[in-house]
């Protein structure tokens, strides 16, 4: 994915000069200058096609108009994209593309993000001369698990055909036909079974391909966009989160509608896998948004403000009586790197606990090309920060344990509840941090609602070791708060080393922080 | 039953895949061959020179539906094939095919329920200055009219 670096040459760009790499085309040297060339069927990620025409632009001394894509450039090259000819010709190029072009856009769901749609209103605007009646094609083609295809909106711009044979290698869909008859089409009983196959609907610049988990939902322009990181691996694909800011008037079923991949050509080029992009409903489902009390706590009512100092009381009580042999601690790796740090530090460290326990799903399996087996974000976060990974044991978790703090939602799938109910019933002071609930709320004393990475700061170190920071996307439901928030004030609370706890007001001083106690979190550019 | 080539053809197949640098560019004079062969290129047939050329079936179907010549029902006896580009228009060919769909009961596309007739209308066949004009097979007949197309059709078993 790394591109060599080649001798800069100069060339003009309506007029202004303009360094451009060697070898590179006119598109890619335009687009590096902020100039932005019309285009449909190139995309990045593939070599040019051609086939749409959008981006001509006038080059002195050729005869003809020029294809962006795909001319390289040449040293003093003169490129207009503005001239009389080039905007005469988009528009001509606009025309025959919407020749065959429904314009059913008040039911598409491309309508508000549609480069065709984008386009006339920039450069077409034309009063069509097409009299005739369109050609009919299939308009609802079920080609994949959760993909449609629209035979009549396509501009046969190839870059599905083009994903399946290029990235995919799996060569579902192909160009049948010529002419006016042309259309994309699947070989009969096929279908794009991959785990990739969201990515053709983000790829179609028009909306012939569109997917059926976003189909009708809503439209485009009522979605704002954030950027963060997957959490459903430890790939750390970079990713946008699509959520509706909602609407004062009625009540939305859900925050987020759609993630999208963000391009990152460390770790994720363009894509996302179907993984990533379908499973979001834990952000909007069975969220933990207020503390619960299943037991009473002395004579305070708790409150996700009071609750570090309540947990730094107990602590201290068991520090002081030379208990905390009896502290235990179950983590996971959806913790941030801070957090983990955070707690490596408290509890590690300061008070030697030793039985510490990971529960996170269990590994899944990885399918070769961004999907790793492990269904968490952070795992190798935990080791680098010097956690050894141990999957909970009931029997040592329980066995002498007085005071139990646990995080994350994912305990319930790894026991049955009999098994826990028996374990945990056996320890005195049990508290749970979680973002979704589930059946291990009735099994602590205190469930404390918390953030998840699209709500909160922090970073995470993927599979490859490469330290990603994210922030806040979507504001966390109801009283939830991030784990680091907590633990940096239970740092301070329990007044170990308050100089070194009371910096820790954001997840960035704490990683500059990490920085100078691990060589691995220090910062490349320090 | 999936089709299978005799093996004379099988022999042929190979000799023509080891002109080629890439296997896969053998694939049109393979597509002839299959044609010959079956008559027509259905979707078994696309299986099957996708197997001997190691690619897959969308592949073969992208080029056999982009030519003409490659038929995915077997054609009639008799391929009548009737220009109707600009030239033969202008002489008349529209109503020499309306001529035909009559004498033969079967629209341009069909073939006659005996498989004697297959009717297409096609774009110019390069013979303007013979206008209005036809293909039966591999022949050509100029300046048609319905009298002319009834000795021809006649004297053909």
């Amino acid at each position: 994915m790394q591109e060599k670096t080649n001798e800069m040459i100069k060339i003009f760009i309506d007029k202004e000069p303009v360094d451009a790499e060697e070898g590179t085309t006119v598109l890619k040297a335009a687009e590096r200058a902020g100039i932005h060339i019309p285009h449909l069927c190139y995309h990045p990620a593939f070599p040019p096609e051609g086939s749409c025409r959008m981006c001509l632009v006038e080059i002195e001394g050729f005869p003809k108009l020029e294809l962006a894509c795909s001319t390289v450039v040449k040293e003093e090259m003169k490129i207009s994209t503005k001239s009389e000819r080039v905007v005469e010709a988009r528009k001509a190029v606009l025309e025959f593309l919407l020749a065959e072009h429904p314009l059913d856009c008040p039911i598409c769901d491309k309508a508000g993000d549609c480069k065709l749609q984008d386009y006339y209103d920039e450069y077409g605007l034309f009063e069509s001369q097409f009299k005739e009646a369109k050609e009919k094609r299939e308009k609802k083609l079920k080609i994949g698990k959760s993909l449609i295809l629209d035979q009549e909106r396509c501009i046969l711009c190839t870059r599905c055909v083009r994903f399946l044979k290029e990235v995919t290698k799996t060569q579902d869909l192909g160009v049948f036909h010529r002419g006016v008859h042309s259309s994309v089409n699947i070989y009969e009983g096929a279908s794009v079974e991959n785990n990739y196959s969201g990515n053709l609907a983000e790829i179609c610049p028009v909306g012939a391909i569109t997917d059926e988990d976003f189909r009708f939902k809503t439209r485009s322009w009522f979605l704002k966009e954030g950027e963060s990181i997957c959490p459903l691996c430890s790939r750390g694909c970079n990713i946008l989160i699509e959520y509706h800011p909602g609407f004062s008037r009625f009540e939305l079923p859900k925050r987020v509608y759609r993630i999208k991949a963000r391009e990152n050509p460390e770790v994720n080029g363009f894509w996302i896998c179907d993984r990533g992009r379908y499973g979001y409903s834990y952000l909007d489902e069975r969220r933990a948004d207020q503390i619960i009390m299943n037991k009473k706590e002395g004579e305070n009512e708790l409150t996700c403000e009071n609750i570090s100092r309540h947990l730094g009381e107990k602590i201290k009580n068991l520090s002081s009586a030379r208990k905390t042999s009896g502290i235990a601690l179950i983590l996971h790796t959806w913790l941030s790197n801070e957090e983990l740090f955070l707690l490596h530090e408290i509890f590690k460290n300061d008070l030697k606990v030793e039985k510490i326990f990971f529960a996170d799903l269990p590994d899944g399996e990885a399918d070769g090309f961004l999907l790793t087996s492990e269904p968490s974000p952070n795992r190798r976060g935990a080791q680098e920060i010097g956690f050894d990974i141990k999957t909970v044991d009931l029997g040592a978790l329980a066995d002498g344990t007085d005071f139990l703090l646990a995080f994350g939602p994912f305990l319930s799938g790894l026991f049955s509840s009999k098994d826990l109910r028996g374990a945990l019933d056996k320890i005195k002071t049990k508290v749970l941090f979680s973002s979704n609930s589930n059946e291990l709320n009735s099994l602590f004393d205190v469930v404390i609602p918390v953030a998840l990475i699209a709500e909160k700061e922090g970073s995470l170190t993927n599979v490859e070791g490469i330290v990603q920071g994210f922030q806040p996307v979507l504001e966390p439901p109801g009283e939830s708060l991030p784990e680091w928030k907590v633990l940096s004030d239970l740092g301070k609370e329990l007044g170990m080393d308050s100089k070194f706890y009371s910096e820790f007001t954001s997840p960035e001083a704490i990683l500059s922080e990490m920085g100078k106690k691990i060589p691995f979190f220090k910062k490349k550019n320090d | 039953m999936s089709p299978e080539f005799s093996e004379k053809t099988k022999k042929k197949i190979e000799e023509i895949v080891a002109r080629y640098p890439q296997k896969e560019a053998a694939i049109l004079p393979i597509l002839h061959i299959t044609q010959q062969e079956f008559g027509s290129i259905s979707a078994e047939e696309e299986k099957l020179v996708a197997r001997i050329l190691g690619i897959k079936p969308i592949s073969v179907r992208e080029l056999v539906t982009f030519y003409t010549m490659f038929p995915k029902e077997s054609l009639g006896k008799y391929h009548i094939q009737v220009c109707s580009n600009l030239s033969c228009s202008l002489l008349g060919a529209g109503n020499f095919v309306d001529y035909l769909v009559e004498k033969l009961g079967i629209k341009p596309g069909e073939t006659t329920p005996d498989k004697k007739f297959t009717l297409s209308t096609v774009e110019c066949l390069g013979a303007c200055e013979r206008a209005p004009c036809m293909m039966i097979n591999f022949n050509y007949y100029g300046e048609m009219d319905p009298k002319k197309v009834d000795e021809i059709l006649d004297g053909l078993k």
